[in-house]
């Protein structure tokens, strides 16, 4: 519980009448970064949100801010604000009283209201909006008239609940990028909750991967793409080929007959694990050539590349490639062994 | 406007049932005559003269002045209730707007004589009173015994629709309102209330209508010495015989009505469309 540590969250469980929906969460949030918490709908993500925001107490467990204990405060004594899923502006009130809503509870003067609210237009691109109604604004100013409520109060952390899930593909995407430069503008803590992998990678300096109200994984976007710590956070992040092996021994797996090189250490001798091969990792060569071979069954244009499905042996393979094959053409794959991937086969590998 | 077929039926029936009788009723108000012969019909404005009298206006004042206190006690008493009731959880809320609403499945008359039999001279109530040395209180034939039976039985109507606006609000609201530093009175006078008002509206004028132009209330509990403007309009048609000066008082109420509620309707004029309301 250091002073860079903005939150803590000390073996937090969580009962809804007999469902427990979190179990011992466990998790610091640094000061200043933005950390995304990722997960499928019904894994704890929103819940542990709720009760950092205050709004769920834990059933067990305990929350710090900046180290200080305040499982039992309640929100309006919190120094953290919310920005919410529906975004939850006052529908009475027209931009300028929504915003202001925080500081006038605070009594602060007219002017300095006047004065703030400006600002945060200002910083959410939205200057001159005072005026006007909430339900004349579309859903992305909507959602950044939402933010500005929030940060008008200076939290020390912001806290946001899936707050582009409804907004179209290419607004997210510039509000992804815009709310990454706000955070670096102001400079404080983003909790950030969505269950869409890449908002996660692309906003977040840290991931924290939930599945079934446990923490899967924390890591960086890179470390959680590159090194899932099991077949869930595999398949979650990104598309995934996993397939059962062989370790053999250190830098040595098996698996679709054939022995690789690889990168891992550490795993003992003779052990089954989990493989891990990212589509975009297989690189399509003659049928000769490869080494693992197979038949092309069913080819997607993408956009960017195609997704094919190769069938070999004894698995079926997605593949990401800028080279089109036919269906029903043979080819080779092969596999750098920094691609390869190991994982132990572990309790979570159920899903 | 483009009328919808399917609203045919409606039109006829509002014309049958609502206008005609509406235009018959302001034809009356305006001429004097023989009720009866319809050739004896002449345009007047004697009528409204004759309303002018301090009897009649101490009437209508009386009877807006306990349709205003009724409706206040009713908002003051049903706010909280549909508060309470909509944050139940729905298995028990359920329950509990039962619980209001079966009483009115029972017959109105029938309600209203249970609190004659209740506050008369040997009723429960005076007995109990008596017990504990209150003796010879009078509880019925008074504008408090009157205003009684408005409250009790308009009391549904004022928590049915606050009830049902409060519970459609959305819960995140209020845990905004929290985030943002509002205690929990803070959230209800910034928040909740002012987004109840469609509710209230609606809950005031439901209430308001019925208290200001009750006969059968005051007729019961207030006896000959709580006469309210109903009273006097079913005299005329009744007993009096007058169908045009009953029609005037009518007229009058109706114009008294409209004016409040303008008037209500007011306070949420900035909000368009706000669904609850009447107006």
């Amino acid at each position: 519980m250091t002073k860079t540590h903005a939150i803590d969250l000390v073996q937090i469980y969580k009962q809804f009448g007999d469902t427990p929906v979190l179990e011992d969460i466990n998790l610091y949030i640094r000061q200043n970064e933005f950390l995304t918490l990722l997960g499928p709908s019904g894994c704890g993500k929103t819940t542990t949100l709720r009760i950092i925001g205050g709004f769920e107490t834990p059933t067990n467990g305990r929350v710090m801010f900046d180290g200080e204990d305040i499982t039992e405060i309640p929100p309006f004594k919190r120094q953290i604000n919310t920005v919410f899923q529906k975004y939850a502006l006052f529908p009475h009130l027209n931009v300028f009283d929504n915003i202001a809503f925080g500081l006038k509870i605070k009594k602060m003067s007219k002017e300095d209201i006047r004065e703030k609210v400006a600002e945060m237009l200002k910083l959410v691109n939205l200057e001159g909006f005072e005026d006007r109604d909430i339900e004349s604004l579309s859903g992305g100013q909507q959602q950044r008239i939402a933010i500005a409520r929030a940060l008008v109060n200076e939290p020390k952390v912001l806290l946001l609940d899936e707050p582009l899930g409804a907004l179209d593909l290419k607004l997210r995407k510039e509000m992804q990028l815009e709310l990454k430069r706000i955070q670096k503008r102001v400079g404080i803590t983003f909790v950030y909750v969505t269950h869409d992998q890449e908002e996660a990678l692309t906003m977040s300096d840290t991931i924290v991967v939930m599945d079934k109200g446990r923490i899967q994984q924390i890591g960086t976007p890179m470390d959680i793409y590159n090194e899932p710590v099991n077949r869930f956070v595999a398949k979650f992040i990104g598309e995934s080929n996993i397939i059962d092996g062989m370790m053999n021994e250190d830098f040595k797996v098996t698996f679709s007959n054939r022995t690789f090189q690889c990168v891992d250490k550490g795993f003992g001798m003779d052990q089954p694990v989990d493989v891990v091969i990212r589509p975009e990792d297989l690189q399509i060569v003659s049928y000769e050539n490869g080494f693992i071979s197979g038949e092309v069954q069913n080819v997607i244009f993408k956009g960017v590349h195609y997704e094919m499905e190769i069938r070999s042996e004894d698995y079926t393979w997605t593949v990401h490639s800028t080279i089109m094959k036919n269906v029903g053409e043979k080819v080779g794959m092969i596999i750098v062994p920094d691609n390869i991937h190991i994982m132990r086969k572990g309790e979570a590998d159920e899903a | 406007m483009k009328l919808n077929r399917i609203g045919y039926p409606y039109f006829i029936w509002l014309g049958i049932f609502i206008l005609i009788p509406l235009l018959l009723v302001m034809y009356f108000a305006f001429t004097t005559g023989d009720s009866q012969n319809l050739s004896t019909f002449t345009f007047s404005m004697e009528n409204f003269e004759k309303f002018m009298s301090p009897i009649y206006m101490g009437v209508l004042y009386r009877s807006v002045k306990l349709a205003f206190v009724s409706t206040l006690i009713c908002l003051v008493l049903g706010y909280p209730i549909a508060l309470i009731i909509s944050k139940e959880k729905p298995k028990v809320r359920n329950i509990m707007v039962l619980m209001f609403v079966i009483p009115m499945w029972m017959n109105f008359l029938l309600r209203t004589y249970a609190w004659l039999t209740l506050l008369g001279k040997n009723g429960i109530l005076s007995r109990v009173l008596s017990f504990i040395g209150f003796e010879g209180i009078s509880l019925l034939y008074n504008d408090t015994a009157v205003l009684l039976g408005m409250v009790y039985n308009f009391l549904p109507f004022m928590v049915l629709p606050i009830f049902s606006v409060l519970t459609k609000m959305d819960n995140d609201l209020v845990e905004a309102a929290e985030d943002l530093g509002a205690n929990k009175a803070e959230v209800f006078w910034k928040v909740i209330f002012p987004l109840s008002l469609p509710g209230v509206i609606t809950g005031i004028t439901m209430v308001f209508i019925p208290a200001v132009s009750t006969f059968v209330i005051s007729g019961l509990l207030g006896g000959n010495k709580s006469t309210l403007i109903g009273n006097l309009i079913e005299q005329q048609f009744r007993y009096t015989g007058d169908w045009h000066f009953g029609s005037t008082m009518s007229i009058i109420l109706m114009v008294f009505i409209l004016a409040a509620m303008a008037l209500t309707s007011k306070f949420d004029k900035e909000k368009e469309g706000g669904g609850g309301g009447l107006w």
